[in-house]
Parts: structure tokens; C-alpha cells; sequence
């Protein structure tokens, strides 16, 4: 290329690009440095294992500056808003506050990957540090996964074809364009794209960091498990790997709710969880994970299910690979519209999942005759024997998820052209809540069993209280918040309960000093209101806004059961929706949004008292240039219940323009009115009258000489509208025999007063009205949707968190004692 | 056998069916025609037709939306969903539709579409604003 470009900063992109580079060259070494010196510890040649260990350590630090690097350069240039790079051109722009500019890192798939990768580096920091003999083994695994993320990233042609996808690409090399053959093209580009404005909330600057840490730290036990199968430890891997298991559990289902309230409070789906693939993608490893933790205590305590807890921690790492697929690969276009485009990394992320997969089942095949599986066969009244069938619970719930999620990669395999089913809610929902009352109680009943054996007397004497309690405080929830309709509803509240109290019977023993039994008792408690709350929420919330008072558009249209949930609100006219008065009060503009204010009340229908009074301000970002609204709901918040309220519809605002004033400026009036009138007459129009007082017979006008024979009248108007008076002179003038006018404009009474003509002979004036149209009355259609209970969901999510957190604790503690 | 084998068998049992029901549950992508003979619902891929109405107004129903679409075999039909016009509806490229025929017209319960999102195309919007450089 031989054009000079002005105004370039190529420095940040060039060192970017060096440390991708930088990174995988890194990574790669690490990875086999790390495998020689394991293979050689092993071999019992320490000498040789200490010096390659020495150099996967210096390549492993390089790789986490080089990661460092890649950051700092590409938040240089997005915070600089250098639109030469593509990246910033696509996902920043000028107008974003800083604390958006964070956000705009994840918009696009290579950011994402960077963070994936730093969370990796920064996990692997911690190995490094603590693994101690483990150090060599599990960083082999980490680091090839490094090595594959890097390669994500690189961007560079190697035999026809693009490895990766790189952040630092030129706006110029990414797109093809006539401008670019100008020199001084920069200049021309005065900002960039900008950020998605449903990406524009505080949620999104913390939940991608929270959900890719969860991720990332799945590979911890992972690579445990495949150190502890090659190098034939194969019992203490599980030790180490349990806490790391928690954390990534614990850290992942964070992620997953922070997505989730995002969800509910910017989007406006109206829900906190929709089944959507992309929602999806992130609780299947979720679930085989939480199932893989409970095998490996069951393990640690019992000697069973060995196999099991191994393959569910590989499994679950595979799932994150193909998760990290099928959002990334383009390949769920047609189901989902959270998913990302395919950036032509498709092929690449199937080696990705591949490579891992055949490495797992490679070492469990090639292991399995050494593996401990234990030949004796479980007490049935034994608490290993319901941990592992709780695992296998979840594990079938995941496949019913992985199985429906995978229908496009099924039609891409086998040609096939599957839709998904078409009430894709009640399609899950119709699995997932039989599976749910499974789990929680097992969750319940197996807290009360013993390891080995059980007194089974005594554990149905145990649980026989709280099962009979359980039944009435389900009766009482059931009533209260109306999900007794449904049987399988019932059965859910009913389990979900049972296992409340269950654990909270537990938890009361861990207050009298068996403290290690509090984290997983708290942990219970908190996903059986996370299964409580979602299920009331979701199962009773109801749309407020019904509205059925359309125009009938034919008997086939009135007939179809669909509810018609969304609501005409015209300024300042209160209707009356379910038990709410809702008015709307106008709008503001602040920023890019537009803020509806809608009022609502609970009048008393009684007294008449208002009961309740609140305003709230659903927004929408509009965009003149589209033609389009971007909606984000408001929600007032109650300890019990949410109302929630988006605009669903407004009136696209009109660029201004403002009309040449003058000539053409009759046509903003109506059909003018002309009126023959004497002195002391009065006009009715529209909004009020008018009232001839008289007329001025030298009236003047500016720059208008007037000479002898010609003639000036003004006419004395006054005009009444609304309570308000006004007063206008329009002006007549004959000069040299020519008739002219001066109408005179009341702008604040959208009126135009003309005084066109004299009939002497009549004894006449005439007097042309011009009225402005009427104002058109602005409306907003909105949609309002109550959610009870919903807090029992958000409050169970915190709880589970709290559980997790000591268990971390706990187990941790073992492991230095130990 | 062991227990554990047992349940285990049970479960993966249990898995198949899952399986087996969820591809029985899954819809299928139509065309009208296809539409017209099927009394469920399915889904109907095609695009807008930006020559005819697009109607929505909110101040004779709310709740009534209606356009013309055709599908990939080239068929239009008059679509009807109940609620409000999508945003950037005119700007789409592509719409799936799911629902089912009720005499001429087809009613939609859900529409997904695929826009040429500003936030995806690679369009430079240039602005010729000469800045003044000496």
C-alpha cells in the first residue's frame, strides 16, 4: 500500500498484535515444557524435571504479561477512541462514560476470549503458587487450554486460511470502502459505532467478568482430574480439586443469576429467564458441575461412584468448550438472538471441544482397569447411594437441556431441518419441574442419611416431622400465592419446602457446634428458594396491562385466545388497569433515553383514599436516524412483589426541521374561516371566542411610507381562549390602488388573524381566522407484568452463595489439616 | 448387579426417552403451503415484503399488527400477530415466524428476526464534516 494514511496510531495496535503472539509462543512453550517436566518427574529424573520445570515457569509468567499487555493495549485504544482499529470502531463510541468503555471490552468475541484467557492466567498464578507437587501436571492442562485461547486471538493467515480473530485489525483492513483510498480517511470518521444499548447497564460491566471467572475455573478441576488419571494418582486429585470445584460452581451460578436480574431489569422480554440457547449454554456446565461435586464427596466419604465424580468434572469442562461453541460458532442464528455472529472460528472451536474431549476419553480408557471402582454394592439407606443418584438426577435434567438446545447442531450434522419446539417455555418447564422435585428431595431426605449405613428407623422418625409440616406450610404457600391449580406446581412447592426445613433442621444442629455441616445446609436452603421463587414468579406472574379494548379487526382476529397485554396510554388520561390507576404524565430526555413517566395508584374503591402512589420511568434510547426504539423496563420493587413496566410502542420523535418561516407558512394552519363582522361582534372558534373592539385608522407599519390617498386599518381583535386574553392588530393597506394585508400571529393561541377586505357597500369587514390543528394528544403503548414472590428468587440465590462459600472454607481447611 | 448399575441403567433409560420426546416435541420449519395442511404450529422462514402495509396503530388496537410476508418459496401471505410492531421491523432481513394458519391469514405468536444491526454490519457511516485543518 502506498498511501500515507493521517492521523494513525499504530504503536498500540503493533504492540497488541506482538503480544498476542507473545502469548500463544508463551503458552505453547509452558504447555511443553510443563509436560516433559512431568513426564521426567515421573520417570523419577528430577534433575531433568527441575530445569524444564524452571522454564515452563519463566514461559508461564511471560504468557501472563503478554495477557496483560493484550488488555492494556486494546483498553488503550478503545479508551482513546482510536476508530483506525476496528475493535473500537464496532463496539465504543465518543458519547459512552467511562465505566461503558469497560463493557465494550466483552461486546465483541475477541474481548471475551481476552477475558476468558486472563481469568485462566490469573487461576494459573494461583496453581502455580500453591499446587506444589501437583504444580507440573495441572499446569500442563491449563496451559494448552491457554495455548488454544491464544490461538483465538491471533488473526493471522496461515496457508489460505485465518487463524482467530484479532482485536487489533484496522478498520481499514476489516472492511472494504471507497474512503479508504483517501489519505486523510480518519477525519472523516467522527465516531464510532457504539455500544449496544442493552448492553448499557451496570449489570453488564459485572456480569461478564463474574460469568467468564466461572468459565475459567472450571478448568481447575479438570485439569486436576486428568493430572490425578495421568500420572496414576488417582485418589488424591479429588482432595485438591474439591474446593476449586465449589469455587467454580459457586462463582459460575453467580454469573449465571447476575444474567439473569440483567435480564429482568434491561431487557425487555419480561422475565428473568427465557430458555433461551444462550441462557442455556451456561447451566449445563452448571448442573454436571454441582452433580460432579456431590460424587466427590460421596467419594471421599465412601470410596463409590469414583468413576462418576471423574467423568462429571471432565464432562463438565467439555461442556463449557461446547457452550463457548455454540454461542460463538454462529451456528444457533436461527433459534437464538443473543448469539454471536461466526467470526469464521467455526471449524477452530470444534478442535477446541474435540481436542479436550478425545484427551478425557483417551486417559479414562487408557486408565480405566487401574481406576478404584470399588466391586461392593451401596446400602440403599445410605447417603452415598442418593448423592450419586442426585447426580445422575441432574445429569439426566442437563441432557433433556443439552439435548433440546442442540437441535441446530443436530440439523448440522445429520442435514436434518428441525425446528425447535414451538412453546419452547412450557417444552422445558413441562422436564425441568419433575426433575427439580426430584432433586430437592433427595436434597432433603439425604441430609438425615449416615455414610455406610443408617438406622432406618430412625431416619424415617427424623424425617417424618418435617415431612408433615412440610405438607402444611406448602398448603399455606400454595393458597397464598395461587399455584394450586397445578398438581405438578404443588408436588415442586411441596419438595422445595421439605427440603427448606430439612436442611434449616440441620443448619439448628451446625448452631450447636457441628459447624461443618452449615455450608451445605445453607447451600440447600438457598436453591430450594431459588426452585420456590422461580417457580411462583414465573408460574403466577401476570400480565396487568390487559387490554382488549381494540377495534375489531373481524370475528377470525377476536377469536384467537391470544391475550392482548399491551396497553394505550394517552397523556394525562388515567385508565384503569387491573387493580392500578396508571396515567401517563409526559416524558424527558436525558442522554440518549427518553424517560416515559407513568403514574400509578391504588384508589381505595371504597373511601376513595389513594393507597398506593408511585411513578415510574420506563425508558427507550430512540433513534431518528433507524426509525427505531430500544425499550428498557422500569420496575418498583416490593418485598413481595415486582411491578414491571416497559414501553412497548411511542411516537417516533421527528428530526427537527425547522420550517422556513414565511411564505408557505399558511399550510400548518387549517382551512381558514372567513368571517364578515362589524365593530362589537364576537367570533367563536374552537377554543374560546374573539371580540371585534374596534378599529385603528392610522395604524403603521414598519418600512411602509404611507402617502396621501393610501389607506392603513388596523383591526382591534381581542381574543378569549381557555381563560386567557390575547390582542391583535391586523393590518388592511391600499396603496396606489392595490389591496395588501398584515395578518397578525397569536403563536401561544395557534391562531392567525388576517384583515382581507372592506365592503363599503355592505357596511363590512372582513376577518380570515387561522386555527392550528388541533395538538395531536401523545400516547405510549406499554406492557405491565406483576411479579409475585420474585425476591424469594434473587434472596435464594444469595443464601446458595453464602452456602457455597463456607463449604469453600471447609474444605479448604481439610486440605491444610490433612 | 450393583444397585448403583441398576440405577444408573434406569437413568440413561430414562436419558433416551428424554431425548427421543424432545425431538418429538420439535417443530419444523414450513412454508405456507405447508402451513394451510398443518393444523399445529410451525415455524415459517421468509422476509418481509417492504411494497405493502406494514399496519400497526395503536390508537385502534394496541395489540394488532399485520404485514405481508413471503416465505422461501416465494409464497406471501398476510401475517397477523397480536402486539406490537417489533422494533426496527422494516429493517429486518430475515424473519422466522412460529404459529399457525387461521383461514387466509397466518397468526404469529412469536417472531424472530434477523436485522442488519448496526452493531454487526460493517457499514461506515461517514460524515462529511470537514474539520478545519491548516
Amino acid at each position: 500500500m502506498d498511501i500515507q494514511f493521517v492521523g494513525e496510531h499504530l504503536l498500540p495496535g503493533k504492540l497488541g498484535q506482538f503480544f498476542i503472539i507473545l502469548s500463544f509462543g508463551s503458552a505453547l512453550l509452558a504447555t511443553i515444557s510443563y509436560y516433559f517436566a512431568t513426564i521426567n518427574k515421573n520417570r523419577g529424573k528430577v534433575l531433568e524435571s527441575e530445569s524444564w520445570q524452571k522454564i515452563a515457569r519463566t514461559a508461564f509468567m511471560l504468557n501472563l504479561v503478554a495477557i496483560i499487555g493484550i488488555g492494556s493495549c486494546l483498553f488503550y485504544i478503545i479508551y482513546n477512541h482510536l476508530f483506525e482499529y476496528h475493535y473500537a470502531w464496532a463496539h465504543s463510541s465518543k458519547t459512552l462514560p467511562v465505566y461503558f468503555i469497560i463493557s465494550c471490552f466483552w461486546e465483541g468475541q475477541e474481548g471475551s476470549f481476552w477475558l476468558w484467557t486472563f481469568w485462566q492466567g490469573i487461576l494459573g498464578f494461583v496453581i502455580f503458587r500453591k499446587a506444589k507437587s501437583w504444580e507440573s501436571s495441572v499446569m500442563t492442562t491449563i496451559m494448552f487450554s491457554q495455548t488454544f485461547l491464544a490461538s483465538m486471538l491471533i488473526g493471522i493467515e496461515v496457508f489460505g486460511t485465518r487463524i482467530g480473530s484479532s482485536p487489533f485489525i484496522l478498520l481499514r483492513t476489516a472492511i472494504d470502502g471507497p474512503i479508504f483510498s483517501r489519505p486523510d480517511y480518519l477525519s472523516l470518521i467522527q465516531d464510532g459505532n457504539g455500544l449496544n444499548p442493552l448492553l448499557q447497564n451496570y449489570w453488564m460491566v459485572i456480569h461478564p467478568p463474574t460469568l467468564f471467572l466461572g468459565f475459567a475455573s472450571m478448568i481447575v478441576p479438570f485439569a486436576y482430574a486428568t493430572a490425578g488419571l495421568w500420572e496414576k494418582r488417582y485418589k488424591e486429585w479429588i482432595k485438591p480439586a474439591l474446593p476449586w470445584a465449589l469455587f467454580a460452581a459457586m462463582v459460575l451460578g453467580t454469573g449465571i443469576i447476575m444474567g439473569s436480574f440483567w435480564a429482568y431489569e434491561a431487557l425487555n422480554f419480561g422475565g428473568f429467564w427465557a430458555w433461551d440457547p444462550v441462557e442455556n449454554a451456561s447451566i449445563i456446565p452448571w448442573l454436571t458441575l454441582i452433580a460432579a461435586v456431590h460424587v466427590i464427596i460421596a467419594y471421599k466419604n465412601s470410596g463409590h461412584s469414583y468413576f462418576t465424580a471423574t467423568f462429571l468434572v471432565m464432562i463438565s469442562f467439555i461442556l463449557v468448550l461446547y457452550a463457548s461453541f455454540l454461542t460463538r460458532s454462529g451456528i444457533l442464528g436461527e433459534t437464538s438472538v443473543h448469539a454471536f455472529t461466526d467470526l469464521g472460528m467455526f471449524w477452530h472451536l470444534v478442535i477446541f471441544v474435540l481436542t479436550f474431549l478425545s484427551l478425557s476419553v483417551w486417559l479414562l480408557v487408557s486408565r480405566w482397569k487401574e481406576l478404584p471402582i470399588t466391586k461392593k454394592d451401596e446400602e440403599t439407606y445410605s447417603r452415598e447411594f442418593w448423592l450419586f443418584i442426585g447426580a445422575l438426577v441432574l445429569t439426566v435434567a442437563c441432557v433433556q437441556i443439552i439435548a433440546t438446545t442442540s437441535i441446530p447442531v443436530f440439523n448440522a450434522i445429520f442435514g436434518t431441518k428441525l425446528a425447535p419446539p414451538a412453546n419452547i417455555i412450557q417444552h422445558y418447564n413441562k422436564w425441568q419441574v419433575p426433575f427439580a422435585v426430584v432433586i430437592a428431595f433427595i436434597s432433603a431426605f439425604s441430609q438425615f442419611l449416615k455414610y455406610k449405613k443408617t438406622d432406618v428407623k430412625k431416619f424415617y422418625i427424623s424425617i417424618s416431622v418435617s415431612l408433615v409440616v412440610a405438607l402444611i406450610i406448602a398448603g399455606i404457600i400454595g393458597y397464598i400465592t395461587k399455584v394450586y391449580g397445578n398438581a405438578m406446581y404443588m408436588i415442586l412447592t411441596y419438595a422445595s419446602v421439605f427440603s427448606i426445613l430439612a436442611n434449616a433442621k440441620i443448619l439448628g444442629e451446625a448452631f450447636k457446634g457441628k459447624w461443618k455441616l452449615a455450608g451445605s445446609a445453607i447451600a440447600h436452603i438457598g436453591f430450594a428458594l431459588i426452585l420456590v421463587g422461580a417457580l411462583v414468579a414465573a408460574a403466577t406472574h401476570k400480565t396487568v396491562s390487559i387490554n382488549n379494548t381494540g377495534t375489531d379487526f373481524g370475528d377470525e382476529f377476536a377469536k384467537a385466545n391470544n391475550p392482548k397485554e399491551n396497553i394505550i396510554l394517552y397523556k394525562d388520561e388515567p385508565v384503569k388497569m387491573d387493580r392500578y390507576t396508571v396515567t401517563y404524565m409526559g416524558d424527558s430526555v436525558k442522554g440518549v433515553n427518553t424517560y416515559y413517566r407513568v403514574n400509578y395508584k391504588v384508589i381505595d374503591e371504597k373511601s376513595g383514599s389513594i393507597k398506593e402512589n408511585f411513578d415510574l420511568y420506563p425508558h427507550a434510547q430512540q433513534n431518528v436516524k433507524m426509525q427505531q426504539i430500544i425499550a428498557s423496563p422500569d420496575t418498583r420493587h416490593y418485598l413481595f412483589h415486582d411491578i414491571y413496566t416497559h414501553v412497548s410502542s411511542v411516537p417516533l420523535k421527528e428530526e427537527d426541521h425547522m420550517g422556513a418561516e414565511g411564505h408557505s407558512d399558511d399550510k400548518t394552519y387549517e382551512k381558514p374561516v372567513i368571517h364578515e363582522i362589524n365593530i362589537g361582534d364576537t367570533i367563536r372558534f374552537r377554543e374560546g371566542f374573539m371580540v371585534i373592539k374596534g378599529v385603528n385608522k392610522d395604524a403603521k407599519i414598519q418600512n411602509i411610507p404611507i402617502k396621501n390617498g393610501d389607506m392603513a386599518i388596523g383591526l382591534q381583535v381581542e381574543v378569549n381562549q381557555n381563560g386567557k386574553k390575547y390582542t391583535a392588530e391586523p393590518i388592511y393597506l391600499l396603496k396606489g390602488g392595490v389591496k395588501y394585508d398584515f395578518g397578525k400571529t397569536i403563536d401561544e393561541a395557534g391562531l392567525k388573524l388576517r384583515f382581507t377586505n372592506i365592503y363599503p357597500a355592505k357596511n363590512k369587514l372582513e376577518l380570515t381566522v387561522y386555527q392550528k390543528p388541533k395538538a395531536e394528544k401523545t400516547w405510549i403503548v406499554m406492557k405491565a407484568i406483576e411479579f409475585p414472590y420474585i425476591n424469594l428468587f434473587w434472596g435464594g440465590t444469595i443464601i446458595m452463595v453464602i452456602g457455597f462459600l463456607l463449604s469453600i472454607f471447609r474444605r479448604n481447611k481439610e486440605l491444610k489439616t490433612a | 448387579m450393583k444397585k448403583s448399575s441398576i440405577a444408573g441403567i434406569i437413568i440413561i433409560a430414562i436419558a433416551i426417552c428424554v431425548i427421543i420426546s424432545t425431538y418429538s416435541d420439535s417443530s419444523t420449519y414450513g412454508s405456507f403451503t405447508d402451513a394451510k395442511e398443518s393444523k399445529s404450529e410451525l415455524h415459517v422462514v421468509g422476509h418481509l415484503d417492504k411494497q405493502k402495509e406494514l399496519f400497526y396503530n395503536p390508537k385502534q388496537d394496541a395489540n394488532y399488527f399485520s404485514f405481508y410476508m413471503k416465505d422461501n418459496k416465494g409464497l406471501e401471505c398476510k401475517v397477523v400477530f397480536t402486539g406490537t410492531k417489533p422494533q426496527d421491523f422494516e429493517k429486518s432481513e430475515q424473519i422466522v415466524l412460529t404459529g399457525k394458519m387461521v383461514g387466509t391469514e397466518f397468526h404469529a405468536s412469536k417472531i424472530l428476526m434477523k436485522c442488519p444491526s448496526k452493531y454487526t454490519k460493517d457499514k461506515i457511516e461517514v460524515n462529511e464534516v470537514k474539520t478545519s485543518k491548516l
